[in-house]
């Protein structure tokens, strides 16, 4: 499995079944997902590029998503501008962020 | 920034992110512990990771923390105890087990197999227990960094690993035996090494990967760097027994082998640890192995080695550079002043410098103690012969030195990496037996060297040569420590060679000044640069005088010609010259021929109109004086008559002697008490030159009655009109008139002299330095004195003491008093 060709897009799915196909890069950046997705423990969702958060909507999956890529972009930059957070979701995306470990 | 954007409210989370919260912790627990079975059966693609993730997350947020961290120690205690132990326990093959009882029964190559087997055994648990840990670790991510952060506990991966300790290499090997598997770990990897010191060949990176086990295991929990189980447990059996084997393989060696093989394999062997360390072991254990080899086969060993028979002594009789390369390097590292190294070159050299004074001392002795045998007879052509094998074993001592110097430069370049502090003891080894005080001749030997090689040893060679034998010479000089003395004797020998012109080339004895004045100071060399500038002041008074004469016009074809040499006094060792007698002080005056009488007022006269006040003493034992001798003619063998004409170069004496015969009628004869009273020249010299008119053979001029070679005061002496020579010119030398090794009687006169001045420059150097001290404590005194005279020479304590005391009667200093200690002031 460790020769195995990575995938440049790997797909998160929320609980309610919205797909995102993200960079791996920026996927992650999240440390769970990156531990799931590490070739070397061969998990399921390393076989199938494939991880399912069972406990995060597609509205704030989206959002997540949002945020990875955000972060990957402004990693070496100063004077980042502000992203853009809906409050209403500030408490769950806190809990993802939590979960997901970013 | 949220509250910048209004007063939207913030909604509480819904439910379902929590998930189900009545979830039941056996429940998941059993879930979790069977996916972590599968793990470590390495079945992992059928499980989901973020199902696992969110179970543990679940239990954490349910504050189970504790619990999950628990139950997943105590599943792996389980797994570890039960599945791991077991597949260890069943490496255990009797061939290992037998060997840690008793050595013996099993061969080497089977324990080697044995060894291996349970090496890549315990590597493969390790491996995969670190793998499925990794994994767990990362499924309980959660926990890890919520609870056990929060509750200050190791991390799971940690936890982990500490079970691997207690549970595999903790646990006893078999259940009758005590040991447990770290200590036969140890002991199978250290026997791996002794294979491998033995020759044999085993699998290095085997070993390493279980030493980075025992690296990344620790004995306590606070994972300190000092208790990894590496360096508490297997690095220190390791230098234990690394010390044991190296102890007995050095004393099986230095009891078999020679000092070089020894030192070939000690350097191979700190070498192979080095390599060890770097290809099985760990780099941090190279010096403290290196320091346990080198204390054992060098450190410990260094002196039985370098005394061994063939040891630093036989090296350095015969040359074995390379092998004193590796000894000095094994010392280098124990000691970075190589102590026993430098201890035994010092005493070699000493030996051998020892043996080659005892060496010249029998050589200038042997044939002295011949002389008093032989009785009376011959005893003045003895003496010279004596004399002469003296100064041939200077020489050859010079020589010698000089060669032994030359094999340790040589030495010292080709095996001790020209290292400075050896170079210091070298030096001071040799100036240790050059000084030795039952040696005092080397300033002496010294000098003459130089005498001899200006005089004849740098005929015909070229500059460069010549400036080699002077770059020696200068070598020497620099191991003398009482320099005064070999300036006096360099003053005696340059004197005799400037007067009687046996200086082969003056640019070379001006080479030598110079190169003096660079070692030794311009002090050295003043008043050796006087001698010669009166050299040249003579020649021009010669010349001088000689116009003056020609120009009094008094055209006397008879007129005698006169080359003179004016001599400042003080800077010449006139006292040491020629005249042995000690009625110096009252030199009596010889009387001269009339014609020659004549010239020397001449010359009187012309100085003292130059220079006024000053006063010539004439030095007539030094001079030589060419005559044109006519002898009758005597029938040749056909028949014809030939006069015959000779240019006889005598000293002045003779040429007294011989002028008295001219006023002599033919066949008339003097006694040696007449020739006295008409020349009034001190009795040895006219012994002497008597001598060598009338004894030395083919240069009879004289005839004596009776013949024999002693000179008695009733001989006769009349003129050898019959003489007849081979050669135009006849250089008549006087007998014993050349520069030789001193008798005894000599040096001890010369000693004399010699603390005499040193008193002075003793009396002048304690006298300077209290004029800028005023007051000073004797210890401080002697030591400042010393110190100002070392360049020069190395007075006794005694002598110092002495001059103090002398300087004190004479009121330069006083004694102060009420002082606890001695203390002087200067009295102005």
């Amino acid at each position: 499995m460790a020769e195995k060709q990575l995938s440049e897009y790997v797909t998160l799915v929320s609980s309610d079944g919205f797909e995102f196909r993200i960079l791996r890069s920026a996927a992650c950046i999240a440390k769970t997902v990156q531990k799931a997705l590490d070739p070397a423990y061969g998990f399921k969702e390393d076989q199938e590029n494939k991880m399912t958060l069972s406990n995060i909507n597609g509205v704030v999956l989206e959002k997540v998503c949002e945020y990875l890529y955000y972060n990957q972009k402004y990693a070496k930059a100063k004077d980042v501008p502000d992203p853009d957070i809906p409050p209403e979701l500030c408490l769950e995306l806190l809990i993802a962020a939590d979960y997901l470990q970013c | 920034m949220i509250a910048g954007r209004g007063r939207q409210r913030i909604r509480p989370p819904r439910r379902s992110l929590q998930g189900d919260s009545d979830i039941d912790f056996e429940n998941t627990w059993g879930t979790i512990a069977s996916a972590f079975r599968e793990i470590h059966t390495k079945n992992a693609s059928r499980l989901s990771y973020e199902e696992l993730y969110r179970h543990a997350y679940r239990i954490v947020l349910k504050k189970k923390g504790e619990e999950l961290y628990k139950r997943v120690k105590e599943f792996e205690h389980e797994w570890l105890s039960n599945e791991v132990r077991g597949s260890i326990q069943a490496l255990f093959s009797p061939n290992l087990l037998a060997d840690t009882q008793s050595l013996g029964g099993t061969t080497t190559n089977e324990r080697r197999v044995a060894g291996e087997k349970f090496l890549r055994g315990l590597k493969q648990a390790w491996g995969d227990h670190q793998v499925c840990m990794s994994m767990l670790a990362d499924v309980l991510m959660y926990m890890d960094r919520v609870y056990c952060q929060d509750h200050r506990r190791p991390s799971i991966y940690t936890a982990a690993m500490f079970l691997f300790r207690d549970d595999i290499l903790n646990s006893p090997t078999s259940d009758q035996d005590g040991r447990v598997v770290l200590s036969l770990l140890n002991h199978v990897i250290l026997d791996q090494i002794q294979m491998e010191r033995d020759g044999d060949i085993v699998d290095k990176h085997l070993i390493k990967s279980c030493v980075y086990m025992l690296e990344n295991l620790y004995e306590d929990e606070m994972e300190s760097e000092d208790s990894r189980l590496y360096s508490l447990s297997f690095e220190r059996e390791y230098l234990d027994s690394s010390r044991e084997f190296y102890r007995q393989e050095s004393e099986l060696m230095l009891r078999d082998s020679d000092a070089g093989a020894y030192c070939r394999r000690a350097r191979q062997r700190i070498r192979e640890e080095e390599d060890r360390c770097r290809s099985t072991l760990l780099e941090v254990t190279a010096p403290k192995i290196q320091k346990v080899v080198e204390d054992e086969l060098v450190k410990n060993r260094i002196r039985e080695l370098v005394d061994m028979e063939s040891g630093v002594r036989f090296m350095i009789d015969n040359d074995r550079v390379e092998e004193l390369n590796l000894i000095f390097d094994l010392n280098a590292r124990v000691d970075p002043k190589k102590g026993e190294l430098t201890r035994s070159i010092q005493k070699r050299i000493v030996d051998l410098g020892n043996d080659i004074n005892s060496a010249a001392l029998v050589a200038s002795q042997a044939p002295a103690a011949a002389t008093a045998e032989s009785g009376d007879k011959g005893k003045g052509a003895a003496q010279e012969k004596s004399l002469n094998q003296q100064t041939v074993a200077a020489i050859k001592w010079v020589e010698d030195v000089l060669r032994l110097k030359d094999k340790f430069d040589s030495i010292w370049r080709g095996s001790f990496n020209e290292d400075q502090p050896l170079q210091t003891a070298l030096t001071r080894s040799f100036a240790d037996f050059i000084n030795s005080t039952t040696f005092p001749r080397s300033s002496e030997y010294i000098s003459l060297f130089i005498d001899e090689n200006m005089k004849k040893g740098i005929k015909g060679k070229t500059e460069a040569e010549v400036d080699a034998v002077l770059e020696k010479a200068i070598i020497l000089l620099r191991y003398i420590q009482d320099k005064d003395l070999f300036e006096r004797y360099y003053k005696k020998h340059l004197c005799r060679r400037l007067l009687m012109n046996k200086s082969i080339s003056n640019d070379v004895e001006k080479h030598m000044i110079s190169k003096m004045k660079i070692e030794l100071g311009n002090n050295f060399t003043m008043k050796l640069e006087a001698m010669f500038k009166d050299m040249t002041i003579s020649e021009e008074l010669t010349d001088g005088f000689k116009k003056h004469v020609a120009g009094l016009g008094d055209k006397d074809p008879k007129r005698i010609e006169l080359g003179i040499n004016v001599l400042t006094s003080m800077t010449w060792p006139l006292e040491t010259m020629g005249n042995d007698d000690d009625e110096e002080s009252k030199r009596p005056k010889c009387n001269f021929p009339t014609s020659i009488e004549r010239i020397k007022l001449g010359f009187e006269k012309y100085y003292n109109e130059k220079h006024s006040g000053r006063k010539l003493t004439w030095l007539v034992n030094m001079g030589t004086a060419d005559i044109k001798a006519t002898f009758p003619r005597v029938p040749n063998k056909d028949g014809t008559f030939r006069e015959r004409r000779h240019d006889l170069n005598v000293s002045t004496y003779g040429m007294i002697i011989l002028l008295l015969f001219n006023d002599l009628p033919e066949g008339h004869s003097l006694t040696f008490e007449e020739i006295q009273a008409h020349t009034n020249i001190p009795h040895n010299d006219l012994v002497r030159n008597l001598q060598s008119l009338a004894v030395a053979p083919g240069k009879r001029i004289l005839l004596k009655e009776p013949m024999s070679k002693d000179v008695k005061a009733t001989d006769r002496f009349l003129f050898n009109e019959s003489f007849n020579g081979k050669f135009v010119k006849i250089k008549i030398g006087v007998v014993a008139s050349g520069n030789k090794v001193e008798s005894d009687r000599e040096r001890r006169e010369t000693e004399k002299k010699n603390d005499d001045s040193r008193a002075f420059q003793i009396e002048a150097a304690v006298v300077r330095i209290m004029k800028q001290r005023k007051e000073l404590l004797h210890q401080q005194l002697v030591s400042e004195t010393l110190a100002q005279l070392a360049a020069q020479f190395k007075p006794e304590v005694n002598m110092i003491k002495k001059r103090i005391e002398s300087l004190i009667e004479r009121e330069y200093l006083e004694r102060m008093e009420g002082a606890k200690t001695d203390m002087y002031r200067y009295l102005a």
